[in-house]
């Protein structure tokens, strides 16, 4: 039988048949190139690139930028888009949203006309991969006391620093990296063979491991002038990407959940003990009834976020709310779906162990789960707490 | 040159089926997909077209739901879409004359369709079409192509494979073929939606539905419970295996 997504509200009758259509041909080739792959990419801790050429063939990377040969779907497609992905793996999603929402993003954004034109065409094909520098082996959470740094040297720009946590790194042809100029937060185009620029890649992860992390290092890293991003300065700049990257990992997270729930009820189903299936006993139903209503919930706050970022009636506390619920539970669910297959579960024949181990990456990168509950409480109270300075 | 590929929407091949008096419960089936066979047709057709300049035209006889099917199909490079809206039970011939009908009004060169169905497995179509229209009809091909002025077209032979040549209107049923159906993109999708599809009566063509039916299907049966497997318990039981493997399995 071919997978099936619990959608218990039908929630996706209300996509439309564009976006229906983008859904299956994305969810079609989960099934036939990635589902049977995926073990052995994670034993082998590779990123395939027969993935980047297909994403870039399906034409799905940079899904809801508009212009300058990106596909322009919208934000719906983009999240049914993440969701399906992550179904597979969320390393896999990971790449699509860095090379989407925060490489091809603030290019589209804040980038030069020259520089959209030279970018993003090649990253809509795939040809070219990107990565977002902005997270330091000190500054996690609180980037923006970031202490790389760029100089002006007349007719170019030197950089010096490192960054850390750098989704696609070690194989990227360029990277996004946000640097201090004078002082203030400034996007910088960075090209792998720039002189004084390295991305080793950190080894040793029990998650994500179909995915390629790296460290991004400048050693007086030299670069043109017509590398600066001309049009964002501070903060903004990367929130804005990690506002919609957050968007994709709300509905991508729903896709992991699913898978879960999938191969727990049909493990379940099949699974005899005490001469019945396990499903037919009360605590098993009672762990797949709870599934299914997180998965009912998540679902309608990523349909609705979706609805209200392609009106632009958003604000990013929305996003917040919903990368913050919908990673939490995928990761309980995939916690308890482990537990329903019992020691079978702990096996790479079944996903769920793999999407445990990937959940808790997402759970804390994009914004910790307690850095968005602390946006929540600004929002509610107005009292920042995320400093002692109040 | 015109190419007109012919596309079945079936069960799909992962849909339950469940049978009610006698009869397949369509409203039952979960997913409908384009018949596999015709899928290797509709691969064919869009590389003539690409190899040839030519324009390809899918037609689809069924009811309503047949249209996301044209639109799937123009998501991979399908130019003009053409459903024949039939909702009622019709036999090979009537369906035939109705696709036949569809094929002469656009002027079409070559004809492609799957060599079955993957829900009635008739295998009429084709052959059933290349005779209303006179055309020449080569079964069972595994790959086409048009080279000066005519269509060599592969298929298995007694030796291995053959190869057969054509000339002018021809149609030709799928086995499956070399290339599997390529696979959408965004931009297909995008262009898809925008494209009419153009829907048919069949009165339009000049043809009553209730003309000719002549075949009329009397039952429809579920496929026979599989019988229950067998348990044997202890070392003593081992000769009788090793016989029944042997001797009714015929696997050792």
């Amino acid at each position: 039988m071919g997978y099936e997504a619990l959608d218990f509200y039908e929630v996706d009758s209300l996509l439309s048949d564009e976006e229906r259509m983008v859904r299956d041909m994305v969810r079609d080739w989960v099934d036939e190139e990635v589902i049977p792959n995926i073990e052995n990419a994670c034993r082998e801790g590779v990123f395939p690139d027969e993935w980047r050429v297909a994403l870039g063939e399906m034409g799905v990377l940079g899904a809801p930028l508009k212009g300058y040969d990106c596909p322009g779907l919208s934000y719906t497609a983009y999240g049914v888009i993440c969701r399906e992905l992550e179904r597979g793996d969320s390393g896999l999603r990971s790449f699509a949203s860095v090379q989407g929402s925060l490489a091809m993003y603030p290019i589209w954004d804040f980038g030069s006309e020259e520089q959209k034109n030279y970018y993003l065409p090649k990253m809509a094909s795939g040809e070219w991969i990107g990565c977002f520098g902005l997270t330091e082996p000190d500054y996690g959470s609180n980037p923006g006391d970031m202490i790389t740094k760029a100089e002006d040297v007349g007719d170019h720009y030197i950089l010096n620093g490192a960054k850390m946590w750098i989704t696609n790194g070690t194989i990227s042809d360029l990277a996004v990296v946000w640097a201090k100029l004078d002082g203030v937060i400034r996007g910088f185009i960075v090209e792998k063979n720039d002189p004084g620029f390295s991305a080793p890649e950190m080894k040793g992860k029990h998650s994500l491991k179909a995915s390629v992390t790296s460290e991004l290092v400048f050693q007086d890293c030299k670069i043109p002038k017509n590398r600066l991003l001309p049009g964002v300065k501070g903060l903004r700049g990367p929130f804005s990407c990690l506002n919609n990257a957050r968007f994709g990992i709300s509905w991508g997270a729903v896709g992991a959940a699913q898978a879960c729930f999938y191969s727990a009820k049909d493990y379940a189903m099949s699974r005899i003990q005490f001469d019945h299936p396990i499903a037919s006993y009360q605590l098993v139903q009672n762990k797949l009834s709870w599934m299914l209503r997180e998965i009912t919930k998540a679902q309608l706050l990523a349909y609705h976020l979706g609805q209200k970022k392609d009106s632009g009636d958003w604000i990013p506390e929305h996003i917040s709310l919903a990368k913050m619920n919908n990673v939490d539970i995928a990761l309980e669910i995939a916690r308890v779906a482990r537990d329903i297959h019992g020691a079978n579960g702990i096996l790479d024949e079944y996903p769920v162990m793999r999407h445990m181990a990937n959940l808790e990456s997402v759970k804390t990168y994009e914004g910790t789960h307690d850095i968005h509950n602390l946006i929540l409480g600004r929002h509610i109270t107005g009292i920042q707490s995320f400093t002692r300075e109040i | 040159m015109n190419i007109a590929v012919l596309l079945k929407q079936v069960p799909d091949t992962t849909a339950k089926i469940t049978v009610s008096n006698g009869k397949v419960d369509e409203n039952s089936v979960s997913k409908w997909s384009m018949s596999p066979y015709d899928e290797y047709a509709l691969e064919s057709g869009l590389q003539m077209k690409e190899a040839t300049g030519g324009i390809l035209i899918a037609i689809a006889c069924g009811p309503e739901r047949n249209k996301k099917m044209l639109t799937d199909a123009a998501a991979v490079g399908v130019d003009t879409l053409i459903h024949i809206s039939a909702d009622g039970n019709f036999d090979s011939t009537q369906v035939q004359n109705f696709l036949a009908a569809a094929i002469k009004n656009n002027g079409v060169n070559v004809v492609l369709c799957g060599k079955q169905a993957a829900d009635t497995n008739s295998g009429s179509t084709g052959p059933g079409v290349a005779e209303i229209l006179d055309a020449a009809c080569v079964t069972m091909v595994s790959e086409v192509s048009f080279v000066e002025n005519k269509f060599i077209s592969v298929r298995p032979s007694i030796s291995g494979t053959e190869k057969v040549s054509t000339n002018g209107m021809s149609v030709f049923t799928f086995d499956k073929g070399v290339s599997e159906l390529r696979r959408p993109n965004v931009r297909g999708i995008m262009m898809a939606k925008k494209k009419v599809i153009e829907t048919i009566k069949p009165e339009e063509l000049g043809l009553k539905e209730e003309d000719s039916e002549r075949i009329i299907l009397q039952a429809q049966n579920s496929p026979p419970e599989k019988e229950p497997g067998q348990i044997f318990e202890g070392v003593g039981e081992i000769p009788t295996i090793i016989s029944k493997l042997r001797n009714e399995a015929n696997v050792i």
